[in-house]
């Protein structure tokens, strides 16, 4: 039933298959580091260190680009901190630049994984001229045709029936491609969600589905939001296996969406797989005071005592490997030069000039937005 | 779907269509020429469509290729931009024009913004067919011209064809094209409108309409389903010694504007026919386009002849269309202006 991937040694599928629909997320990893089942061979120190990096690099990047909002020189940043346990290990689950992503809004932390470059990142959510999207969307909702990582869309859940059709695109040319789609609990909501899995399931597409948990939308919590228990048990409803994971535990989420990636490019059709996760910061800079406004700091405390970053280096101190203080700074330093960097760089390119508004509306232009744009160039040439 | 009539021309140059016979002939052909083309939406497959536009596709070339779809619009659409970025080219049917609703937000917020919130690095070469318009009694539900709608968002392209001519040349084009394509067939016209196809492959260029008949006292303007109507009327007119130009937009997005002005800068006089709804009626810019870029040209103000602002009527379907009575009086409204 299963194929291995001998391209991607970090998706090899378990030897034996994991059981969806478990009524507590699976995990790997307690809290403190211990493990709580045998850890596959893979988790040497050297892959676990190389995910703590990432994982810290995700964290620091979301320190600077909140600076960077509060200096005015982005307008909008959606933060991934305490998610990046789900997110790193998504990236790891799927063959990057060969299967396709229509990842949701939050989910830079994914692209980063994935190898967008970060000045890619930066530049759109500086909208300069290095913006691989030319500064026509919010800032925050980039996309990268190198790892077939498309282009994020604010409107919720919207990605989600085209995902399907990007799976069913994939299984009518044959390839042994897949699609991720990620979403957030919201989105679960959204009629276009459950025609999105329901297409894929109809049509046993290649495509994984995964719920990045972390239990608000905005100021909606998960109780407000559905009356199921959870999120994974909907997959029944259309036909598809539901994984139920610790999105904190990078090792659970590598062992659980690796499995269903692999089951999925093996024909079996899609699978749901609910990361169970948090969102320590607010949704965005619009709602900056989440903790006063609609969750309480008990809350987020509870959850920082589950810190995903934590936990890996909980593990690694368990294998007798500690990453130490020093380390550690000289990590966050390098990805705050990092940033600093880059973001000298994209602003170097400047803005996109006007024109690029009337470019890409169609394939080629016509005649009226030839028109309008002859009407904005006198314009400018007016002001000179 | 009746049998394809042979007009006997001779080497099979032309042949009399339908024009849903004409649509479906389209579609054969693209299907043959192009491995990337897939037809799908509900019923499309064994049943052959409710109108039956894709009947015998399916048994022609798989389940593979033309295959029936779960009851969802927002499906449908979504699934054909997810088709067309992976490199497909999707022909998604959507039942009926009034039932785009549940599909608005993949057509406004993906299809059509994909190629330009991506920098061009996503692009989304689809049509959506669908039949629209009145005619049929079929009520609110199955008779609405929801066009305008599609026509306000920016990245679509918008076409409705009122010939088999056109039907197959337009819906080649639009499966050539690298844009989304919102493709209104009028469904009062599948089988009413029959004429000369040609038997070799050609492509109706969108973005170009046609002088359906030349005149030199007025221009009168349509598109779809009515332009049967605004021929009879014009040939009404004829009768009175008055010489109507009549212009069938083909395409509303883009528009052919450099026809419609010239022919108005000619005839001095413009009524702008369609069935949908008055307010925000895409004649509306038509109109503002004249008095903007003609005005100096014109004896008249220009007329429009549209339907009514009310949901479409059942029983008062034929009330509810302007007919050529209707075109008629507008258009002499202008002439004794």
């Amino acid at each position: 039933m299963m194929t291995a991937s001998p391209s991607s040694p970090t998706t090899l599928p378990l030897a034996s298959p994991i059981e969806p629909f478990s009524p507590e997320p699976l995990r790997w990893v307690a809290e403190d580091g211990r493990p709580v089942r045998d850890l596959p061979a893979r988790y040497t120190p050297e892959l676990l260190r190389e995910l703590h990096r990432e994982m810290v690099r995700a964290r620091e990047f979301d320190r600077k680009l909140v600076t960077l909002l509060r200096q005015g020189r982005t307008t909008f940043y959606a933060q991934s901190s305490g998610m990046e346990a789900t997110q790193v290990g998504l990236a790891r689950s799927i063959r990057v630049g060969h299967d396709w992503v229509w990842p949701y809004y939050r989910d830079h932390t994914l692209g980063l994984a994935m190898g967008v470059p970060m000045i890619d990142l930066i530049s759109q959510c500086l909208g300069t001229n290095s913006d691989l999207c030319k500064g026509r969307q919010m800032p925050h909702h980039f996309g990268s045709a190198s790892k077939n990582f498309v282009s994020i869309s604010s409107s919720i859940a919207s990605q989600v029936p085209p995902a399907a059709g990007n799976a069913m695109a994939q299984k009518y040319l044959g390839t042994d491609e897949i699609t991720l789609c990620t979403f957030g609990d919201g989105a679960t909501s959204e009629g276009d969600w459950h025609a999105g899995l329901n297409m894929a399931g109809a049509a046993k597409a290649p495509a994984l589905f995964v719920c990045e948990n972390n239990q608000w939308a905005i100021s909606t919590n998960l109780a407000a939001q559905t009356a199921s228990p959870n999120i994974h048990i909907k997959a029944k409803a259309y036909g598809m296996p539901g994984f139920y994971v610790d999105g904190n535990d990078i090792v659970a989420v590598m062992e659980v969406c690796g499995y269903a990636a692999e089951w999925v490019r093996a024909g079996n059709g899609p699978a749901l797989v609910e990361c169970l996760t948090y969102r320590v910061g607010s949704h965005s800079n619009a709602d900056a005071d989440a903790e006063k406004n609609y969750r309480t700091r008990d809350e987020v405390n509870s959850w920082l005592a589950r810190d995903p970053i934590a936990r890996v280096e909980g593990l690694l101190a368990h294998l007798g490997h500690p990453v130490d203080a020093e380390e550690r700074a000289d990590l966050i330093s390098a990805v705050h030069r990092a940033v600093d960097a880059d973001v000298l760089k994209a602003e170097a390119t400047g803005q996109p000039d006007w024109r690029i508004m009337f470019e890409d509306v169609y394939a080629d232009t016509p005649p009226h937005l030839r028109e309008q744009a002859a009407f904005v160039r006198a314009e400018m040439e007016g002001q000179k | 779907m009746t049998a394809t009539q042979e007009r006997p021309t001779g080497a099979g140059e032309t042949r009399i269509l339908t024009l849903i016979q004409a649509v479906t002939e389209a579609m054969r052909e693209e299907l043959a020429r192009d491995e990337r083309v897939v037809v799908f939406g509900e019923d499309v497959g064994a049943r052959g469509g409710v109108f039956l536009a894709t009947a015998g596709l399916q048994a022609e070339f798989g389940p593979r290729r033309v295959f029936d779809t779960p009851l969802s619009e927002a499906s449908v659409v979504g699934a054909a931009v997810g088709m067309a970025v992976r490199g497909l080219r999707p022909i998604a049917e959507i039942q009926f024009a009034d039932y785009m609703g549940p599909g608005f937000d993949q057509i406004i917020s993906q299809a059509a913004k994909i190629r330009y919130r991506s920098g061009g690095q996503f692009t989304a070469p689809m049509i959506i067919r669908t039949p629209s318009g009145g005619g049929v009694k079929g009520g609110h539900h199955h008779s609405q011209s929801p066009e305008s709608y599609f026509t306000h968002t920016p990245g679509l392209k918008v076409v409705m064809p009122s010939t088999p001519y056109d039907a197959k040349g337009l819906l080649k084009a639009a499966i050539r094209g690298e844009d989304p394509v919102i493709y209104f067939e009028p469904k009062r016209l599948y089988r009413a409108a029959k004429g000369e196809v040609p038997s070799h492959d050609y492509t109706v260029k969108i973005g170009e309409g046609a002088i359906r008949r030349e005149g030199t006292d007025l221009t009168l303007v349509g598109y779809g389903g009515v332009m049967p109507d605004a021929e009879r009327a014009a040939a009404a007119l004829a009768a009175e010694g008055v010489s109507v130009e009549v212009i069938d937009l083909r395409s509303l997005v883009p528009w052919d504007r450099e026809l419609v002005l010239s022919s108005v800068q000619k005839t001095g006089r413009a009524v702008l026919v369609s069935e949908a709804p008055r307010i925000s009626n895409f004649m509306g810019e038509v109109a503002y386009v004249i008095q903007e870029q003609a005005f100096d040209s014109l004896l008249a103000p220009v007329g429009q002849v549209a339907g009514f602002d009310t949901p479409y009527p059942y029983v008062q379907d034929k009330v509810y269309l302007p007919g050529p009575n209707r075109i008629t009086a507008a258009c002499v409204k202008a002439l004794n202006y």
